[in-house]
Protein backbone atom coordinates (compact mmCIF):
# COMPACT_ATOMS: atom_id res chain seq x y z
CA UNK A 1 0.00 0.00 0.00
CA UNK A 2 1.14 3.07 -0.69
CA UNK A 3 2.48 5.86 2.17
CA UNK A 4 -0.43 9.00 2.09
CA UNK A 5 2.94 10.99 2.24
CA UNK A 6 4.19 10.33 -0.98
CA UNK A 7 0.53 11.34 -2.51
CA UNK A 8 -0.45 14.17 -0.86
CA UNK A 9 -0.44 16.65 -3.55
CA UNK A 10 -2.56 14.56 -5.29
CA UNK A 11 -5.73 14.10 -3.38
CA UNK A 12 -7.43 16.59 -4.80
CA UNK A 13 -6.53 16.02 -8.43
CA UNK A 14 -7.87 11.96 -7.56
CA UNK A 15 -11.24 13.23 -6.66
CA UNK A 16 -11.37 16.08 -9.45
CA UNK A 17 -10.35 13.16 -11.94
CA UNK A 18 -14.17 11.52 -10.44
CA UNK A 19 -16.15 14.54 -10.12
CA UNK A 20 -15.52 15.25 -14.16
CA UNK A 21 -17.11 12.01 -15.21
CA UNK A 22 -20.25 12.78 -12.38
CA UNK A 23 -20.74 14.35 -9.33
CA UNK A 24 -20.40 12.12 -6.41
CA UNK A 25 -20.47 11.82 -2.86
CA UNK A 26 -17.42 10.58 -0.21
CA UNK A 27 -17.97 7.15 0.13
CA UNK A 28 -18.33 6.24 -3.55
CA UNK A 29 -15.19 8.25 -4.61
CA UNK A 30 -13.08 6.21 -1.69
CA UNK A 31 -15.02 3.18 -3.05
CA UNK A 32 -13.63 4.42 -6.65
CA UNK A 33 -10.31 5.28 -5.68
CA UNK A 34 -9.86 2.01 -3.73
CA UNK A 35 -10.97 -0.35 -6.63
CA UNK A 36 -9.56 1.59 -9.34
CA UNK A 37 -5.90 1.48 -7.63
CA UNK A 38 -6.20 -2.53 -6.75
CA UNK A 39 -6.13 -1.30 -3.35
CA UNK A 40 -2.98 0.11 -3.49
CA UNK A 41 -4.05 3.88 -2.48
CA UNK A 42 -6.94 3.51 0.02
CA UNK A 43 -7.72 7.03 1.43
CA UNK A 44 -8.66 7.65 5.18
CA UNK A 45 -11.72 8.95 6.19
CA UNK A 46 -10.30 12.65 7.10
CA UNK A 47 -7.74 12.91 4.42
CA UNK A 48 -10.95 13.07 1.94
CA UNK A 49 -12.99 15.20 3.71
CA UNK A 50 -9.86 17.71 4.37
CA UNK A 51 -9.39 17.51 0.59
CA UNK A 52 -13.47 18.39 0.09
CA UNK A 53 -13.17 21.18 2.44
CA UNK A 54 -10.14 22.76 0.81
CA UNK A 55 -11.31 22.44 -2.57
CA UNK A 56 -14.69 23.95 -1.91
CA UNK A 57 -13.08 26.79 0.54
CA UNK A 58 -11.20 27.21 -3.00
CA UNK A 59 -14.67 27.26 -5.27
CA UNK A 60 -13.14 23.99 -7.43
CA UNK A 61 -16.37 22.15 -6.56
CA UNK A 62 -19.58 22.69 -5.28
CA UNK A 63 -21.84 20.97 -2.65
CA UNK A 64 -25.44 20.11 -2.44
CA UNK A 65 -27.50 17.32 -0.46
CA UNK A 66 -29.05 14.60 -2.45
CA UNK A 67 -31.03 11.47 -0.80
CA UNK A 68 -29.27 8.47 -2.50
CA UNK A 69 -30.90 5.32 -3.51
CA UNK A 70 -31.00 3.74 -0.26
CA UNK A 71 -32.50 6.79 1.26
CA UNK A 72 -29.54 8.33 3.06
CA UNK A 73 -29.26 11.85 2.88
CA UNK A 74 -25.77 12.98 1.36
CA UNK A 75 -23.28 15.66 -0.07
CA UNK A 76 -22.80 15.34 -3.33
CA UNK A 77 -20.09 16.99 -5.01
CA UNK A 78 -20.02 19.07 -8.16
CA UNK A 79 -16.89 20.32 -10.53
CA UNK A 80 -17.06 23.83 -11.31
CA UNK A 81 -15.28 25.33 -14.02
CA UNK A 82 -11.98 26.70 -12.01
CA UNK A 83 -11.29 22.95 -10.69
CA UNK A 84 -11.89 21.79 -13.95
CA UNK A 85 -8.90 24.30 -14.92
CA UNK A 86 -6.61 23.45 -11.66
CA UNK A 87 -7.48 19.89 -12.50
CA UNK A 88 -5.59 20.59 -16.00
CA UNK A 89 -2.92 22.46 -14.44
CA UNK A 90 -2.47 19.43 -12.22
CA UNK A 91 -1.96 17.09 -14.78
CA UNK A 92 0.41 19.12 -16.36
CA UNK A 93 2.12 19.58 -12.99
CA UNK A 94 2.30 15.70 -12.22
CA UNK A 95 3.46 15.05 -15.53
CA UNK A 96 6.66 17.40 -15.30
CA UNK A 97 7.10 16.08 -11.65
CA UNK A 98 7.21 12.74 -13.33
CA UNK A 99 9.87 13.38 -15.97
CA UNK A 100 12.24 15.13 -13.17
CA UNK A 101 11.98 12.77 -10.60
CA UNK A 102 12.40 10.09 -13.39
CA UNK A 103 15.20 11.01 -14.39
CA UNK A 104 16.78 10.49 -10.30
CA UNK A 105 15.42 6.43 -10.53
CA UNK A 106 17.67 4.34 -10.70
CA UNK A 107 15.92 1.51 -14.15
CA UNK A 108 18.83 -1.11 -13.99
CA UNK A 109 18.61 -3.33 -10.60
CA UNK B 1 -22.83 0.01 14.05
CA UNK B 2 -23.00 0.71 17.43
CA UNK B 3 -19.26 1.21 17.84
CA UNK B 4 -18.19 3.40 14.47
CA UNK B 5 -20.89 5.59 16.45
CA UNK B 6 -18.98 5.60 19.61
CA UNK B 7 -15.63 5.76 18.34
CA UNK B 8 -17.33 8.98 15.80
CA UNK B 9 -18.53 10.56 19.40
CA UNK B 10 -15.18 10.33 21.11
CA UNK B 11 -13.20 11.93 18.47
CA UNK B 12 -15.92 14.92 17.92
CA UNK B 13 -15.78 14.94 21.95
CA UNK B 14 -15.40 18.58 23.25
CA UNK B 15 -16.29 20.11 19.73
CA UNK B 16 -18.72 23.10 19.63
CA UNK B 17 -21.89 21.37 18.35
CA UNK B 18 -22.13 23.78 15.57
CA UNK B 19 -24.39 23.05 12.23
CA UNK B 20 -20.49 22.30 10.33
CA UNK B 21 -19.69 20.19 12.36
CA UNK B 22 -22.75 18.14 13.00
CA UNK B 23 -22.76 17.47 9.50
CA UNK B 24 -19.57 16.65 8.84
CA UNK B 25 -20.11 14.30 11.69
CA UNK B 26 -23.69 12.81 10.05
CA UNK B 27 -21.39 12.54 6.55
CA UNK B 28 -19.16 10.55 8.14
CA UNK B 29 -20.93 8.44 10.17
CA UNK B 30 -23.17 7.26 6.62
CA UNK B 31 -19.51 6.71 4.74
CA UNK B 32 -17.87 4.38 8.15
CA UNK B 33 -21.55 2.63 8.21
CA UNK B 34 -21.69 2.29 4.53
CA UNK B 35 -18.01 1.19 4.06
CA UNK B 36 -18.95 -1.25 7.63
CA UNK B 37 -22.20 -2.68 5.79
CA UNK B 38 -19.87 -3.39 2.44
CA UNK B 39 -17.01 -5.16 4.39
CA UNK B 40 -19.41 -7.37 6.03
CA UNK B 41 -21.30 -8.33 2.98
CA UNK B 42 -17.81 -9.59 1.68
CA UNK B 43 -17.69 -12.35 4.76
CA UNK B 44 -15.75 -9.95 7.37
CA UNK B 45 -16.68 -10.99 10.72
CA UNK B 46 -17.94 -7.65 12.96
CA UNK B 47 -14.76 -7.37 14.21
CA UNK B 48 -13.01 -7.55 11.68
CA UNK B 49 -15.30 -5.04 9.42
CA UNK B 50 -14.97 -2.61 12.33
CA UNK B 51 -11.79 -2.63 12.69
CA UNK B 52 -10.53 -1.51 9.36
CA UNK B 53 -13.41 1.33 9.39
CA UNK B 54 -11.87 2.45 12.59
CA UNK B 55 -8.21 1.99 11.31
CA UNK B 56 -9.22 3.72 7.51
CA UNK B 57 -10.59 6.86 9.42
CA UNK B 58 -7.64 8.46 9.62
CA UNK B 59 -6.28 11.65 11.94
CA UNK B 60 -9.37 13.84 13.05
CA UNK B 61 -6.86 16.59 13.65
CA UNK B 62 -5.73 16.43 10.24
CA UNK B 63 -9.63 17.51 9.18
CA UNK B 64 -10.31 20.16 11.73
CA UNK B 65 -7.21 21.91 11.03
CA UNK B 66 -8.28 22.30 7.22
CA UNK B 67 -11.50 23.25 8.26
CA UNK B 68 -10.59 26.02 10.65
CA UNK B 69 -11.93 24.35 13.59
CA UNK B 70 -9.99 24.96 17.18
CA UNK B 71 -9.01 21.99 18.65
CA UNK B 72 -8.77 23.86 21.97
CA UNK B 73 -11.80 22.45 23.73
CA UNK B 74 -13.93 25.10 24.18
CA UNK B 75 -15.90 23.49 27.40
CA UNK B 76 -12.83 22.58 28.94
CA UNK B 77 -12.88 23.60 32.20
CA UNK B 78 -9.38 25.80 33.63
CA UNK B 79 -8.75 23.31 36.63
CA UNK B 80 -8.59 19.96 34.15
CA UNK B 81 -5.81 18.41 34.05
CA UNK B 82 -4.97 17.45 30.73
CA UNK B 83 -4.08 14.25 30.06
CA UNK B 84 -0.67 13.74 27.95
CA UNK B 85 -0.24 9.86 26.04
CA UNK B 86 2.54 8.91 28.19
CA UNK B 87 -0.08 9.92 31.20
CA UNK B 88 -2.58 7.58 29.44
CA UNK B 89 -0.50 4.82 28.91
CA UNK B 90 1.09 5.12 32.93
CA UNK B 91 -2.86 4.96 34.02
CA UNK B 92 -3.22 2.09 31.82
CA UNK B 93 -0.44 -0.15 33.05
CA UNK B 94 -1.20 0.57 36.44
CA UNK B 95 -4.90 0.01 35.57
CA UNK B 96 -3.73 -3.38 34.89
CA UNK B 97 -1.78 -4.45 37.57
CA UNK B 98 -4.37 -3.38 39.98
CA UNK B 99 -6.64 -5.56 38.47
CA UNK B 100 -4.44 -8.26 39.15
CA UNK B 101 -4.19 -7.49 42.15
CA UNK B 102 -7.72 -6.60 43.60
CA UNK B 103 -8.09 -10.37 41.65
CA UNK B 104 -5.71 -11.84 43.33
CA UNK B 105 -7.07 -10.60 46.75
CA UNK B 106 -10.81 -11.69 46.02
CA UNK B 107 -9.37 -15.13 45.34
CA UNK B 108 -7.55 -15.23 48.44
CA UNK B 109 -10.70 -14.48 50.04
CA UNK B 110 -13.04 -17.24 47.96
CA UNK B 111 -9.93 -19.75 48.89
CA UNK B 112 -10.35 -18.77 52.35
CA UNK B 113 -13.82 -19.34 52.40
CA UNK B 114 -13.42 -22.36 50.70
CA UNK B 115 -10.77 -23.74 53.06
CA UNK B 116 -12.96 -23.07 55.78
CA UNK B 117 -15.47 -25.01 54.66
CA UNK B 118 -13.66 -27.86 53.57
CA UNK B 119 -11.91 -27.78 57.39
CA UNK B 120 -14.83 -27.95 58.93
CA UNK B 121 -16.34 -30.59 57.31
CA UNK B 122 -13.50 -32.49 57.83
CA UNK B 123 -13.16 -32.03 61.77
CA UNK B 124 -16.78 -32.69 61.71
CA UNK B 125 -16.05 -36.08 59.62
CA UNK B 126 -13.00 -37.47 61.08
CA UNK B 127 -13.07 -35.80 64.46
CA UNK B 128 -9.21 -35.73 64.00
CA UNK B 129 -6.65 -33.60 65.99
CA UNK B 130 -8.01 -34.76 69.36
CA UNK B 131 -5.40 -33.72 71.19
CA UNK B 132 -6.69 -29.87 70.26
CA UNK B 133 -8.82 -28.72 73.05
CA UNK B 134 -12.10 -28.65 71.05
CA UNK B 135 -13.26 -25.02 71.72
CA UNK B 136 -9.44 -24.50 70.21
CA UNK B 137 -10.39 -26.93 67.30
CA UNK B 138 -13.07 -25.17 66.16
CA UNK B 139 -11.31 -21.85 65.87
CA UNK B 140 -9.04 -23.62 63.50
CA UNK B 141 -10.71 -23.15 60.02
CA UNK B 142 -11.59 -19.78 60.76
CA UNK B 143 -8.32 -18.65 61.37
CA UNK B 144 -7.63 -20.47 58.26
CA UNK B 145 -9.86 -17.83 56.72
CA UNK B 146 -8.65 -15.09 58.17
CA UNK B 147 -4.93 -15.88 57.32
CA UNK B 148 -6.62 -15.62 53.67
CA UNK B 149 -8.18 -12.59 54.27
CA UNK B 150 -5.93 -10.53 56.36
CA UNK B 151 -3.49 -9.99 52.82
CA UNK B 152 -6.37 -9.98 50.87
CA UNK B 153 -7.45 -6.90 52.54
CA UNK B 154 -3.47 -5.56 52.50
CA UNK B 155 -3.22 -5.85 48.60
CA UNK B 156 -6.75 -3.94 48.32
CA UNK B 157 -5.28 -1.16 50.07
CA UNK B 158 -1.97 -1.35 48.96
CA UNK B 159 -3.78 -1.25 44.94
CA UNK B 160 -5.95 1.74 46.32
CA UNK B 161 -3.23 3.42 47.63
CA UNK B 162 -1.55 2.78 43.86
CA UNK B 163 -4.32 4.11 42.41
CA UNK B 164 -4.33 7.12 44.54
CA UNK B 165 -2.42 9.48 42.61
CA UNK B 166 -5.41 8.89 39.39
CA UNK B 167 -7.62 10.29 41.20
CA UNK B 168 -8.75 12.84 38.70
CA UNK B 169 -8.74 10.23 36.01
CA UNK B 170 -10.97 8.08 38.22
CA UNK B 171 -13.41 11.20 38.76
CA UNK B 172 -13.32 12.35 35.08
CA UNK B 173 -12.05 15.65 35.89
CA UNK B 174 -9.57 15.70 32.96
CA UNK B 175 -8.78 16.55 28.95
CA UNK B 176 -7.36 14.48 26.32
CA UNK B 177 -6.54 15.81 22.62
CA UNK B 178 -8.48 13.99 20.18
CA UNK B 179 -5.20 12.38 18.67
CA UNK B 180 -4.63 10.49 21.83
CA UNK B 181 -8.33 9.59 22.25
CA UNK B 182 -8.00 8.26 19.01
CA UNK B 183 -5.08 5.74 19.55
CA UNK B 184 -6.32 4.97 22.73
CA UNK B 185 -9.58 3.82 20.89
CA UNK B 186 -7.92 1.83 18.79
CA UNK B 187 -6.04 -0.12 21.67
CA UNK B 188 -9.27 0.01 23.38
CA UNK B 189 -10.45 -2.04 20.46
CA UNK B 190 -7.73 -4.41 19.96
CA UNK B 191 -7.77 -5.45 23.80
CA UNK B 192 -11.94 -6.14 23.88
CA UNK B 193 -10.61 -9.35 21.43
CA UNK B 194 -8.92 -10.56 24.72
CA UNK B 195 -11.50 -9.52 26.97
CA UNK B 196 -14.13 -11.39 25.63
CA UNK B 197 -12.34 -14.71 25.90
CA UNK B 198 -12.12 -14.34 29.23
CA UNK B 199 -15.46 -13.51 29.99
CA UNK B 200 -17.05 -16.30 27.62
CA UNK B 201 -14.25 -18.41 30.00
CA UNK B 202 -15.29 -17.09 33.00
CA UNK B 203 -19.19 -17.64 32.30
CA UNK B 204 -18.41 -21.07 31.13
CA UNK B 205 -16.67 -21.74 34.64
CA UNK B 206 -19.35 -20.59 36.54
CA UNK B 207 -22.20 -22.16 34.69
CA UNK B 208 -20.26 -25.82 35.10
CA UNK B 209 -19.28 -25.11 38.93
CA UNK B 210 -22.23 -26.46 40.66
CA UNK B 211 -21.41 -29.42 38.71
CA UNK B 212 -19.19 -30.12 41.97
CA UNK B 213 -21.93 -30.02 44.65
CA UNK B 214 -23.99 -32.23 42.41
CA UNK B 215 -20.90 -34.47 42.25
CA UNK B 216 -20.04 -34.09 45.90
CA UNK B 217 -23.85 -34.94 47.17
CA UNK B 218 -23.24 -38.79 45.72
CA UNK B 219 -21.12 -39.30 48.57
CA UNK B 220 -23.06 -37.94 50.83
CA UNK B 221 -23.34 -34.94 53.45
CA UNK B 222 -20.18 -33.84 54.05
CA UNK B 223 -19.13 -35.02 49.87
CA UNK B 224 -21.54 -31.99 49.15
CA UNK B 225 -19.85 -29.87 51.87
CA UNK B 226 -16.76 -31.02 49.57
CA UNK B 227 -18.35 -30.31 46.54
CA UNK B 228 -19.31 -27.02 47.52
CA UNK B 229 -15.44 -26.17 48.67
CA UNK B 230 -14.69 -26.87 44.88
CA UNK B 231 -17.48 -24.97 43.36
CA UNK B 232 -16.24 -21.88 45.23
CA UNK B 233 -12.63 -22.22 43.97
CA UNK B 234 -14.24 -22.27 39.84
CA UNK B 235 -15.96 -19.54 40.89
CA UNK B 236 -12.69 -17.96 42.00
CA UNK B 237 -11.04 -18.13 38.78
CA UNK B 238 -13.69 -16.97 37.26
CA UNK B 239 -13.97 -14.33 39.46
CA UNK B 240 -9.93 -13.67 39.18
CA UNK B 241 -10.97 -13.86 35.07
CA UNK B 242 -13.87 -11.01 35.47
CA UNK B 243 -11.40 -8.58 37.44
CA UNK B 244 -8.49 -9.00 35.55
CA UNK B 245 -10.16 -8.59 32.32
CA UNK B 246 -12.66 -6.09 33.79
CA UNK B 247 -10.60 -3.12 35.37
CA UNK B 248 -8.55 -2.50 32.32
CA UNK B 249 -11.97 -2.21 30.40
CA UNK B 250 -12.85 0.18 33.13
CA UNK B 251 -9.85 1.63 32.54
CA UNK B 252 -9.92 2.57 29.06
CA UNK B 253 -14.11 3.64 29.25
CA UNK B 254 -13.15 6.59 31.67
CA UNK B 255 -10.32 7.71 29.76
CA UNK B 256 -12.42 7.78 26.81
CA UNK B 257 -15.37 8.76 29.09
CA UNK B 258 -17.91 6.25 27.25
CA UNK B 259 -20.76 4.86 28.48
CA UNK B 260 -21.35 4.99 31.97
CA UNK B 261 -18.17 7.46 32.53
CA UNK B 262 -19.66 9.97 29.80
CA UNK B 263 -20.35 13.45 32.10
CA UNK B 264 -23.91 12.61 32.19
CA UNK B 265 -24.04 9.08 32.83
CA UNK B 266 -21.45 9.59 35.99
CA UNK B 267 -24.36 11.96 37.68
CA UNK B 268 -26.86 9.20 37.63
CA UNK B 269 -24.02 6.39 38.72
CA UNK B 270 -24.07 7.93 42.37
CA UNK B 271 -27.26 6.13 43.11
CA UNK B 272 -25.91 2.70 42.48
CA UNK B 273 -22.53 3.43 43.94
CA UNK B 274 -24.11 4.43 46.87
CA UNK B 275 -26.24 1.86 47.48
CA UNK B 276 -23.01 -0.75 46.59
CA UNK B 277 -20.98 1.32 49.76
CA UNK B 278 -24.08 0.40 51.78
CA UNK B 279 -24.96 -3.11 51.01
CA UNK B 280 -21.32 -5.06 50.81
CA UNK B 281 -20.56 -4.20 53.65
CA UNK B 282 -23.31 -5.16 55.27
CA UNK B 283 -23.54 -8.54 53.61
CA UNK B 284 -20.05 -9.30 55.17
CA UNK B 285 -21.34 -8.09 58.59
CA UNK B 286 -24.12 -10.61 57.89
CA UNK B 287 -21.77 -13.46 56.91
CA UNK B 288 -19.08 -12.25 59.29
CA UNK B 289 -21.59 -12.73 62.55
CA UNK B 290 -24.08 -15.55 61.04
CA UNK B 291 -20.32 -17.39 61.14
CA UNK B 292 -18.95 -15.91 64.58
CA UNK B 293 -22.55 -15.72 66.68
CA UNK B 294 -24.59 -18.51 65.16
CA UNK B 295 -21.47 -20.69 63.90
CA UNK B 296 -22.95 -20.95 60.37
CA UNK B 297 -20.24 -20.61 58.49
CA UNK B 298 -20.85 -23.58 55.97
CA UNK B 299 -24.12 -21.80 55.01
CA UNK B 300 -23.35 -18.41 55.35
CA UNK B 301 -21.82 -17.98 52.26
CA UNK B 302 -24.99 -18.05 50.36
CA UNK B 303 -25.17 -14.52 51.32
CA UNK B 304 -22.90 -13.26 48.22
CA UNK B 305 -24.45 -14.86 45.91
CA UNK B 306 -27.77 -13.93 47.01
CA UNK B 307 -26.63 -10.10 47.36
CA UNK B 308 -24.53 -10.23 44.38
CA UNK B 309 -27.77 -11.09 42.14
CA UNK B 310 -30.18 -8.52 44.06
CA UNK B 311 -27.53 -5.52 43.39
CA UNK B 312 -27.33 -6.78 39.52
CA UNK B 313 -30.87 -6.55 39.55
CA UNK B 314 -31.14 -3.31 41.66
CA UNK B 315 -28.42 -1.54 39.32
CA UNK B 316 -30.15 -2.74 36.14
CA UNK B 317 -33.51 -1.44 37.29
CA UNK B 318 -31.77 1.65 38.00
CA UNK B 319 -29.96 2.16 34.64
CA UNK B 320 -33.46 1.11 32.79
CA UNK B 321 -34.62 4.04 34.50
CA UNK B 322 -32.16 6.31 34.09
CA UNK B 323 -32.25 5.30 30.57
CA UNK B 324 -35.28 6.99 30.05
CA UNK B 325 -34.87 9.60 31.54
CA UNK B 326 -31.77 10.56 29.32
Amino acid sequence: MISSDVIRGYNDTIILYFLLQKDSYGYEISKNIREITNEQYIIKETTLYSAFSRLEKNGYITSYYKTSAQGKRRTYYKISPEGYAYYIEKCEEWELTKSVINKFIRREG
Amino acid sequence: METIRNYLETMFQGLPETEEIRRLKEELLANMEDKYQELKDQGNTENEAIGKVISEFGNIDELLKEMNIPFAQEDMLADDAMLTRADAEEYLANAEISGRLIGVGVALIMFGVSLLIFLSALFEEYNIMRWIPENVRDAVPILAFFVFLVPAVGIFVYSGMRMKRYELIEKGQFTISVLTQNDIYQEYQESREGQRIYIVIGVILCVLSPVAIFAGSIFGDSGSSYGVCVTILIVAAAVYLFITSGIPAEAYKKLLKMEEYSDVQRKKNKVVGAVASVVWPLATAAFLIAGFVFNKWGSAWIIFPITGILFGAFAAVCSAFTGENS
